[in-house]
């Protein structure tokens, strides 16, 4: 499909990952996932060229690119997503009592923050950036 | 010198010295002199010398010279005695011959008549005295002095033993007083080291009677609402009798204690009988004199001391000055104990206000997971939901194909109706069937599966299992205990059984002898459970998978020791602290509670055994309990 839209998911609780990855390809996305940002990145590095993704939605709590637990792992991918490729959209995810890390995520160039568990919601998020980089698109 | 042999020895007794001095000028030449310059001191130098001849001077002091005459014609007979004086009255030399003397001779001297008249006295001449009514007078004379001598005497004597009495008196006060003070000392010393306000108003009612000997001791302190003094340590059984009862006092004169409280000054009752402003305790019916004395530290009155005796007059003023001291003392005391105990409740309000803070945090931590491990619990359930409607739909779509005389099977009917219940549960049944009708034959086979379904419902399954694991974590290790001796290896293989571990998989290298431990057979398995499923996670992928379970003894004696080793991904050095702490999960993939580990520190923590680890990245780790044995 020549405008498929291409998720990187990284997370690294397994039951959390799957969920969303299954809420994603209903909605008839293509979805990569990692379990932390170390495998996020490798990911993202491989696909650039051949198939960059459109949108990366990143854990903020999970192991770091050295594969230690850190709270601020997802800040670190962040940054590396964003210095390859600026313009990514990229939502970072947080348990409902982070909010506070989400919107520091946020000023460090984060499109959104989403707070885990209702899928629906994070579809419609999706679908939402999605339309404003389309409209972006056509104004260029 | 004229004449030969022994000279003459004459005594001069005169209290002026220059009178003596002018006697001894005229006669030292031919005479040996002696002086006296009282008339007891003439009486011993005449008895001790024997002299020849005395001058007697008249008007002395103690002694007069007419009582010295006298004596000296008792002890000397022979010796002539002559008066020598100054007194010019009428009849003195009448008076003089009378007491006994044998001369008279008046002063002035008159040098050249007085060496005569010596010679003549020592050659024998005596004036004779003419008229007896002068003995007589002078007898009167002497009874009289005589009289008085004894009165003066007397009283000297009374005088003496008053002093001597009074300074016995003051002896025993004093003595007293230092006992008293020493006793207050020693009071003050034992009780202000003494922090705890209970204890310190016992020990001081009883050492106020063992070191002052009195019948009872109480203290009183002001209650909060300033209405009562309450009795907080009375000595005795009288004391605990009224201690049970909660005896209190009102803050006025209708007791001595309230008096005292009020008034601020020490209430003192030497004879019981006769106060009336005393509470007439049936407790204590030897009481015969009472004292209530105000406890005040900085300006404020907060209780009493009462002392009581069973003597009447028992307190004398230093006994009052002494009390009144040692109250001071406990009333800072007391003081020093209140202000502990109020910074022990601050201090305790501090430690609670803590331990919610570190109820809230590690609550918070709590509800943090539990919501991280609900998150895909909704998403799910949309989805199976979805699922369902698109099979009951795809299957109605089907069924509306069939011929007529199928739609009265028994699984068309079911179908119907599952088509109508979706429909009363508010799914759009309308909308599912255009979206499956939009899709092609590979999409639609792509997109509904049962393989998905099942998927969905082993994530909730998961995440369900997940937090009630989380429960047993956090309650198992308050369970109740139930201790039991047991042997470690039995337990080891028994607990590898249970989980379903083929024993081939696992290396038991138990030592031949190893001593039995003492503990709750159940929390101690939950700790190995958690170390062996710890293990097996950690060895998940890998190409060596072994798993090895070892007792020992320690080298120190009375400690076994169980290691749980495996071959495994190991744990990097820079989280090997952070594994026990609550919550802390390093099994992001695996779905740990993050309290297995401080649960199994705990559990063996309460055995008074210490759980360590040792681990090598990409190597393995070794989880070691070292536990106390039963020898």
């Amino acid at each position: 499909m020549e405008d498929e839209i291409r998720i990187l998911l990284v997370d690294d609780e397994p039951l959390v990952r799957r969920s969303m990855e299954k809420t994603l390809i209903r909605a008839g996305m293509d979805v990569e996932t990692a379990a932390g940002a170390r495998d996020g990145l490798a990911r993202f590095t491989a696909a650039l060229e051949e198939a960059p993704f459109t949108l990366a939605i990143v854990d903020l709590h999970m192991p770091d690119l050295k594969g230690v637990d850190n709270p601020d792992a997802g800040l670190e991918l962040l940054s590396e997503l964003l210095a390859r490729q600026p313009a990514l959209p990229v939502i970072v995810l947080t348990a409902f009592d982070e909010v506070e890390r989400a919107k520091e995520a946020i000023t460090r160039g984060a499109r959104a923050y989403f707070v885990k568990g209702r899928e629906a919601g994070l579809l419609e998020l999706v679908h939402t950036i999605l339309e404003e980089e389309d409209k972006e698109g056509d104004e260029k | 010198m004229e004449e030969t042999g022994p000279r003459k020895k004459i005594l001069c007794i005169d209290d002026t010295p220059t009178v003596r001095l002018l006697v001894k000028r005229l006669l030292s030449h031919r005479y040996a002199v002696f002086e006296a310059e009282n008339g007891l001191q003439g009486i011993d130098l005449a008895a001790e010398i024997h002299p020849d001849l005395v001058f007697v001077d008249l008007h002395m002091p103690y002694l007069t010279g007419y009582e010295v005459a006298t004596r000296l014609k008792t002890l000397l007979p022979h010796t002539p005695v002559i008066a020598l004086t100054a007194d010019i009255s009428a009849n003195v030399r009448e008076r003089a011959l009378a007491s006994g003397c044998d001369g008279y001779l008046s002063k002035p001297i008159d040098p050249d008549e007085f060496q005569e008249r010596v010679e003549a006295y020592l050659g024998g001449e005596r004036e004779e005295l003419q008229d007896n009514s002068y003995r007589a007078e002078y007898q009167g004379m002497v009874v009289q002095r005589l009289e008085q001598k004894v009165r003066e005497l007397t009283q000297a004597l009374e005088e003496n033993t008053r002093l001597n009495r009074q300074n016995q008196e003051l002896l025993s006060k004093s003595q007293r007083r230092a006992r008293l003070l020493e006793a207050a000392a020693r009071v003050s010393r034992n009780i202000t080291s003494i922090l705890d306000l209970d204890a310190l108003l016992h020990a001081t009612v009883d050492i106020i009677c063992e070191e002052f000997g009195f019948y009872y001791a109480g203290v009183f302190l002001v209650d909060a609402g300033n209405e009562f003094a309450v009795l907080r340590a009375g000595r005795g059984e009288a004391g605990a009798h009224m201690l049970a009862q909660g005896h209190h006092l009102p803050l006025d004169g209708t007791s001595m204690v309230g008096a005292a409280i009020t008034t601020r000054q020490p209430r003192i009752a030497l004879d019981v009988e006769l106060e009336a402003g005393r509470f007439r305790n049936p407790l204590l019916p030897l009481t015969h004199s009472e004292m209530a004395l105000p406890l005040t530290v900085g300006g404020a009155v907060i209780g009493a001391l009462t002392v009581q005796s069973t003597d009447e007059h028992a307190f004398s003023e230093d006994d009052i000055t002494a009390l009144q001291t040692l109250a001071d003392q406990l009333a800072v005391a007391i003081n020093n104990a209140r202000l502990l105990h109020d910074l022990e409740e601050a201090h305790a309000a501090l430690l609670r206000s803590k331990t919610y803070e570190a109820i809230a945090l590690a609550t918070g931590e709590a509800i943090h997971w539990v919501g991280n491990k609900a998150a895909p619990i909704p998403g799910s359930v949309a989805r199976i939901r979805e699922d369902l409607a698109r099979y009951l739909i795809a299957a109605n779509a089907l069924l509306a194909l069939m011929p007529p005389d199928l739609q009265e099977h028994k699984y068309a009917t079911l179908l119907h109706e599952a088509a109508d219940q979706l429909a009363a549960h508010d799914f759009d049944v309308e909308a599912v069937h255009s979206a499956l009708e939009a899709l092609s034959p590979r999409q639609l086979r792509r997109g509904v599966t049962v393989d998905s379904m099942l998927e969905d419902l082993a994530i909730i399954e998961g995440s369900a299992r997940a937090i009630l694991n989380i429960k047993e974590d956090l309650i198992g290790p308050a369970r109740q205990r139930r201790v039991q001796t047991f042997s470690l290896p039995e337990l080891l293989r028994e607990t590898v059984a249970s989980m379903g571990i083929p024993a081939d998989s696992v290396t038991f290298d138990f030592a031949a002898e190893t001593p039995a431990v003492q503990a709750d057979r159940v929390q101690l398995q939950r700790v190995f459970i958690n170390l062996i499923k710890n293990a097996m996670e950690a060895m998940e992928g890998r190409p060596i998978k072994r798993l090895r379970l070892a007792v020992r003894r320690a080298e120190e004696p009375r400690i076994v020791i169980v290691e749980v080793t495996d071959t495994g991904v190991g744990i990097p050095p820079e989280q090997l602290d952070k594994i026990w702490m609550a919550f802390y999960t390093t099994k992001g993939d695996r779905g740990g509670t993050g309290l297995g580990l401080p649960a199994c520190a705990q559990i063996i923590g309460e055995l008074g055994g210490k759980i360590t680890v040792a681990s090598e990245v990409g190597t393995g780790t070794t989880f070691s309990v070292a536990l106390p044995a039963v020898e």
